[in-house]
């Protein structure tokens, strides 16, 4: 339901800013010739986040109907994004993307896997050549480098 | 004086016209346009994500290119808009209306040529305006001492936080939410470490590029990956490319006035293209001797918005260049881009700076010619590339977006730390929180805080300053009519008379 959904954002809002109250009040009170110190800024901002978030879950703001809620396929894209960037630094750059390439293109509606492996392959290549020969950007190459990859 | 300005504009074009940057500004324009053509990868995001090809360029080369995208990022939106009814990005939404009509009716050509125009002319006469106003209020600017900057930084933030979305608590939550992420870290002053939950690489703070790729291009393809459709898009026909004299006469009042009107929005903080566009629309409907037209292929309707949302393109550098305040997204990231080749945006830009501040005047004046040579006969280009299915431009732009993100760094835990901004912009958008406030927020937050600090430094601890100042208060109560004016204006009635 919306108005459910936009009162987890509001709670979770309001959860943020008190934990990160909690955590300014915390901190150790140093100051160097210098009234405001390091807590004081961040304490003033949890507290109106706090306070904001709080209102917003009392009374969410008017505006208009936002139905949603991640289809399965966002899901999934989201924890394949995830696990691409947990695998680049071991798989390296050109690997893993053209494993995320292919999967990615499949979840999201690719039919041909012959299509699928050969344009990932293509595009992984050339994006990676693109990066670091021609525009010089090194990227991680991961145990490809044994093999001169 | 003039001669000066003369003299300064010569040398940047001097700078501009160096074989190097020209071809940087071709590579920003052409990687702009791109952009502004493809859906889902707003100008924010897209120049996030192409940082990594200012690495190891001259700064004015870095900012060259940066800025042709930004201006060819606002020339290409109006090719979608009009070709597909697709606006590119968000200040192209009220194109559609006349310009989708104009391909219907075979008009397409004409829709094109007149927006390439409008942009070339209202570009032009904005960086004109740029480069005439920005050096004597950066001399203002240079007055301001850390009271003054305090709060001028709290109107900047007022604006967005009031123009960036519907709501003003959801506005300001957002602005919270940017001003918290730029406070973890290390703090300069006392080398306290805040916020950093025991992760080493939080220490030197979040990094603006890695949150706007984040925030901006990820969440942007997830969004879209929930609505795409199965196939590319389809465009009307071209039909005749060139434009009539009595097309262009008939819509040269319009990018007139679309042009100035745009470029004193995109001065102000946070209003910039969209609101530029949409305005200038309105402005040019209300004047019409025919309003009924409107919305139904009216070349004015296509000649207004085009113009305003580009000369509000350079009306937003000049807070950027002349009081070091990024007022948008778009310049915030370019304020990050800048920090990132060694040069701090600041009043003091056009004097420490000369090659970065007028290199990227001259090359704009250069850029806007290319731009309009490019545009028209690239338009055959633009839309095979939208002909390639969503299933593989959004992970093709994934994988280019992870390249920006760790050549930041180099550092893995980036990687992660994108996806879940993204996660967050995910949601945020589909909440209607802005997304703009928070980037503005994680840029401007540290600045704030140490304006303030200083400030009761010098005072010893008395917040007096803050109200004894004109400029201060003046800001001030700005920065309050900002905040109410517009919910006020709401709720009176008057709306910008857009259909959808």
């Amino acid at each position: 339901m919306k108005v459910g959904a936009e009162r987890i954002g509001a709670i979770l809002a309001t959860l943020v800013g008190a934990g990160y109250f909690y955590e300014a009040v915390a901190m150790p009170d140093v100051s160097i010739g210098d009234p405001l110190g390091p807590r004081l800024f961040p304490m003033l901002l949890g507290l109106f986040m706090t306070l904001l978030g709080g209102s917003l879950a009392l009374k969410p703001a008017e505006g208009e109907e936002s139905s949603f809620g991640l289809s399965p396929r966002s899901w999934g894209l989201v924890l394949l994004l995830g696990l691409y960037g947990y695998a680049i630094p071991m798989g390296g750059y050109p690997l893993c993307t053209f494993l995320f390439l292919a999967v990615g293109s499949r979840l999201l509606g690719e039919r041909s896997w012959l299509r699928c492996l050969g344009i990932s392959a293509i595009m992984s290549a050339l994006i990676f050549l693109l990066f670091t020969k021609v525009l010089d950007i090194p990227l991680p190459v991961g145990f490809l480098a044994f093999s001169g990859g | 004086m003039e001669g000066d300005t003369l003299a300064h504009l010569l040398y940047g074009l001097q700078i501009a016209l160096s074989p190097v940057n020209l071809f940087y500004a071709f590579l920003g324009c052409l990687v702009g346009t791109l952009i502004g053509v493809l859906p889902g990868i707003g100008p924010a995001g897209g120049m996030a994500l192409l940082i990594p090809l200012t690495y190891g360029k001259e700064p004015a080369s870095a900012i060259i290119l940066l800025a042709g995208i930004y201006y060819g990022a606002m020339y290409g939106g109006s090719t979608t808009s009009i070709l597909l009814n697709v606006p590119g990005e968000a200040a192209s939404v009220v194109t559609t209306l006349d310009g989708y009509q104009m391909a219907r009716k075979g008009l397409a050509g004409p829709a094109l040529s007149i927006a390439a125009i409008g942009s070339f002319i209202a570009g032009t006469i904005g960086v004109l305006l740029l480069m005439l106003l920005g050096p004597p209020l950066a001399r203002a600017a240079l007055k301001f001492g850390p009271a003054e900057t305090f709060a001028l930084m709290v109107f900047g933030l007022s604006m967005v936080t009031s123009l960036a979305g519907k709501s003003l608590r959801r506005g300001l939550v957002s602005t919270l939410l940017g001003l918290m992420m730029a406070t973890v870290g290390t703090d300069l002053p006392t080398g306290i470490i805040r916020f950093t939950f025991g992760i080493p690489k939080l220490m030197e703070g979040f990094d603006v590029v890695v949150v706007a790729i984040g925030l901006f291009a990820v969440s942007e393809i997830l969004s879209c990956a929930e609505e795409m459709g199965k196939e590319g898009f389809k465009a009307a026909p071209l039909g005749r490319i060139w434009l009539s004299a009595r097309d262009f006469i008939q819509s040269l009042g319009a990018i007139m006035r679309g042009t100035v009107l745009g470029f004193f929005i995109g001065v102000l903080p946070g209003a910039a293209h969209v609101t530029a566009s949409f305005l200038s629309y309105t402005v040019e409907k209300r004047l019409s001797r025919n309003p009924e037209r409107f919305g139904k292929g009216e070349i004015r309707g296509v000649a207004a918005p085009e113009s305003a949302n580009n000369s509000a393109a350079c009306g937003a550098l000049i807070p950027l260049l002349t009081l070091g305040l990024p007022a948008s997204a778009v310049t915030a990231v370019l304020y990050g881009a800048l920090l990132m080749v060694g040069v701090r945006p600041s009043p003091f830009l056009f004097q420490k700076h000369p090659d970065v501040a007028w290199g990227l005047i001259g090359s704009m004046y250069v850029g806007n010619i290319m731009l309009l040579i490019l545009n028209l006969p690239l338009v055959g280009l633009w839309v095979k590339i939208l002909r390639t299915p969503a299933r593989w431009l959004f992970p093709m732009v994934l994988a280019v977006s992870f390249v920006g993100v760790y050549s930041v760094n180099n550092a893995p835990l980036d990687l992660l730390l994108a996806t879940i901004l993204g996660v967050l912009g995910y949601f945020m958008r589909k909440l209607d929180y802005p997304l703009a406030p928070v980037i503005l927020g994680l840029v401007l937050g540290d600045l704030l805080e140490q304006a303030l600090r200083q400030t009761l430094m010098i005072s010893g601890g008395s917040l007096l300053p803050l109200v004894k100042s004109p400029i201060c208060l003046v800001l001030f109560a700005l920065a309050g009519v900002v905040m109410v004016a517009p919910r006020f204006i709401y709720k009176k009635g008057v709306k910008l008379e857009i259909e959808s």
